[in-house]
């Protein structure tokens, strides 16, 4: 029994934690030595049921390598083809039929707005229309050049008033025939938009004026050349800008110091002014239309 | 797999089809025609006698009269009797339709450019049409009036209401209100009293010697490109405008009284007593304000080139509201 080694050392032989040299002295000696070949067998014998006991512990993963597993599996699913997820997908029997409700319902729709638009084509040929067609005209806003003195404040009762040079410059006025033509619906159609996008929200109600004016502009536009002699037309014109000058002048003002109810009040009497000026040409228009029934 | 193939194919196509349904429908549908105005062309009945056209008819004190007129000089007197009386030279026929009676006198007529008893015409005109148009009716007549093209004076009834496309309007000696609207010509009201709304598109709009006939009558007026000249307005509540007109005031402010003169680019000129009282609210823009009246309390402030001054002369009986653009204000003596 000389040399013999203690418990310790054989279990940690079995659980091959010795080193090297040790290792084989320990192998060497259990092969010879009765004694520590018996403590060997029973540390064996326990470690067996040790194991036994701790088995299904043993077999569980650790979180790390669980973690690893699962992205293992993810990256394997994301190098699948897309075709073979969708094939996949649509493999399945449900997926066909909502595919074939699909089809008719498609169909369906299609066929709906076929027949919407053919009763307005079968209506325009009915009404009988022998009259000149009426060609609407679009008239881009007319510029106004206006010297006016800016310095002339005074106080009331100093009665001495420098009257502002009322010089009008017409700068362009252009009528291109709206019928058919893209670029004259286009620039009717953003009109509004262009107005609306000039609005500050300082002024209470402004976009409920500019509203009217651009629904006004529109009917003005397609029927003002019907309705208007020359000379009329040209006071029109005229007026417009006038009117046109006080609203982008009052603007300026009103954005620039907000709290200025001097020119809210200036300018909420153009923008009526203006819907007044517009409402005029489409009530006579109303009235020239009434005389004629 | 071939059956996933045949799958894949139709639910494709499916979905092809649905966008392009969903696009034709989101589509703007295209504009409906625009309705038309039925421009008619209804026969004028001339009158083939070598005699002026001329007919009469009884009707009650306050009647209601409606015609119209494509053409000609117009003239409206108010009378003592019941009876309208019409008279057309170099033109069309003349008529009556009775539109409505109470008891046994028409209460309302409508005057026609054709004689409907003897004229069998379906698309006859029914407007009047002439040289001169001349229609005597009762002093307390209502009369309704839609023309053309027409130069119109009308004296003595109770009350008129117009609408003309083109011409001048006068009145005189209308009982109780006016309503006048001319599209290219003047509109002159003389000796008058009620409610009265005065518009002109191209023109002047003139009024004096004009009152209230009932309490809270309104006195409007509107130009687009003419003068408003004012003398001896009695409506205590009065609303001018003009685009690119003067408006001219020559009156008192009444007590109680509000005012309202606006313009774009033309001047308030206020012609006014030395003793008159009131309270002045001005926003004017790039004009001036001038008084020869002495102002008390004025206050002005001048944020921007915009100002706005109040101030009151005597106990500040009435209120007034002047806006100019670009005009000047005056306050003169009278």
């Amino acid at each position: 029994m000389k040399n013999c080694f203690d418990e310790g050392t054989i279990q940690a032989f079995l659980d091959g934690e010795l080193a090297s040299d040790l290792l084989e002295n320990v192998a060497r000696h259990v092969a010879v030595c009765d004694g520590c070949a018996v403590l060997m067998a029973e540390a064996e014998e326990e470690s067996a049921f040790a194991f036994s006991a701790l088995e299904q512990e043993f077999n569980t993963l650790v979180p790390t390598q669980r973690l690893w597993t699962k992205i293992n599996y993810s990256i394997d699913k994301e190098r699948k083809s897309v075709w073979q997820t969708v094939f996949a997908f649509f493999s399945n029997p449900t997926v066909g039929a909502f595919a074939s409700l699909l089809v008719v319902f498609g169909l369906f729709v299609a066929f709906l707005s076929w027949q919407n638009n053919a009763p307005v084509n079968s209506v325009a040929e009915i009404v009988p229309n022998n009259e000149k067609i009426v060609s609407p005209i679009f008239t881009p806003a007319v510029t106004i050049d206006q010297t006016l003195p800016s310095d002339n404040l005074e106080d009331p009762q100093v009665a001495v008033a420098k009257q502002s040079k009322k010089d009008f410059q017409i700068v362009k006025t252009d009528f291109v025939k709206k019928e058919n033509s893209p670029k004259a619906n286009n620039q009717l159609k953003y009109q509004p938009d262009a107005l609306n996008s000039a609005t500050n929200n300082n002024l209470i109600g402004e976009e409920s004026y500019i509203k009217t004016i651009a629904t006004l502009e529109k009917t003005v536009n397609s029927r003002k050349d019907e309705v208007l002699k020359p000379s009329s037309r040209f006071a029109f014109e005229k007026d417009l800008a006038v009117v046109n000058d006080a609203i982008k002048r009052m603007k300026g003002e009103v954005k620039k110091n907000p709290k200025n109810e001097a020119a809210k009040n200036v300018l909420r009497a153009s923008y009526q002014n203006k819907i007044d000026l517009l409402s005029s040409v489409t009530e006579k228009t109303e009235l020239m239309a009434s005389l004629k029934q | 797999m071939r059956k996933i193939h045949i799958n894949s194919i139709l639910i494709i196509f499916a979905l092809l089809l649905s966008i392009g349904a969903s696009f034709s429908l989101a589509q703007t549908p295209p504009p409906k025609p625009t309705p038309k105005p039925h421009n008619k062309v209804r026969k004028i009945i001339q009158n083939s006698s070598e005699m002026p056209a001329e007919k009469s008819i009884a009707v009650d004190a306050g009647v209601n009269i409606s015609l119209c007129v494509s053409d000609g000089k117009l003239k409206i007197n108010g009378w003592e009797r019941n009876e309208i009386r019409a008279f057309v030279s170099g033109g069309s026929q003349v008529g009556f339709t009775v539109l409505q009676k109470k008891k046994t006198n028409p209460v309302w007529v409508k005057v026609l450019g054709y004689d409907p008893s003897t004229n069998k015409e379906t698309d006859a005109e029914e407007c009047l049409a002439g040289d001169e148009i001349e229609l005597d009716v009762p002093r307390n007549a209502i009369v309704n009036i839609k023309s053309n093209s027409s130069e119109m004076v009308i004296d003595s009834v109770g009350k008129v209401s117009v609408e003309n496309a083109g011409g001048d309007v006068f009145l005189n000696n209308i009982g109780r209100g006016i309503e006048a609207r001319t599209y290219e010509g003047d509109v002159t009201v003389e000796n008058s009293s009620g409610a009265m709304s005065l518009f002109s598109t191209t023109g002047n709009i003139i009024a004096f010697d004009v009152n209230a006939s009932e309490i809270g009558d309104i006195f409007k007026a509107k130009t687009s490109n003419g003068a408003v000249t004012l003398k001896n307005v009695g409506q205590r509540q009065i609303e001018v405008g003009s685009n690119s007109g003067s408006i001219n005031f020559n009156g008192e402010f009444l007590t109680g009284g509000q005012y309202s003169f606006g313009t774009s680019n033309g001047s308030i000129i206020l012609t006014i007593p030395q003793n008159s009282s009131f309270i002045i609210n001005a926003s004017y823009g790039y004009g001036v304000f001038v008084s020869e009246m002495p102002l008390q309390n004025i206050e002005k402030n001048t944020p921007s080139k915009i100002q706005n001054l109040s101030a009151q002369m005597g106990s500040g009986d009435a209120s007034l509201k002047l806006t100019t653009v670009s005009g000047a204000i005056r306050i003169r003596k009278q």
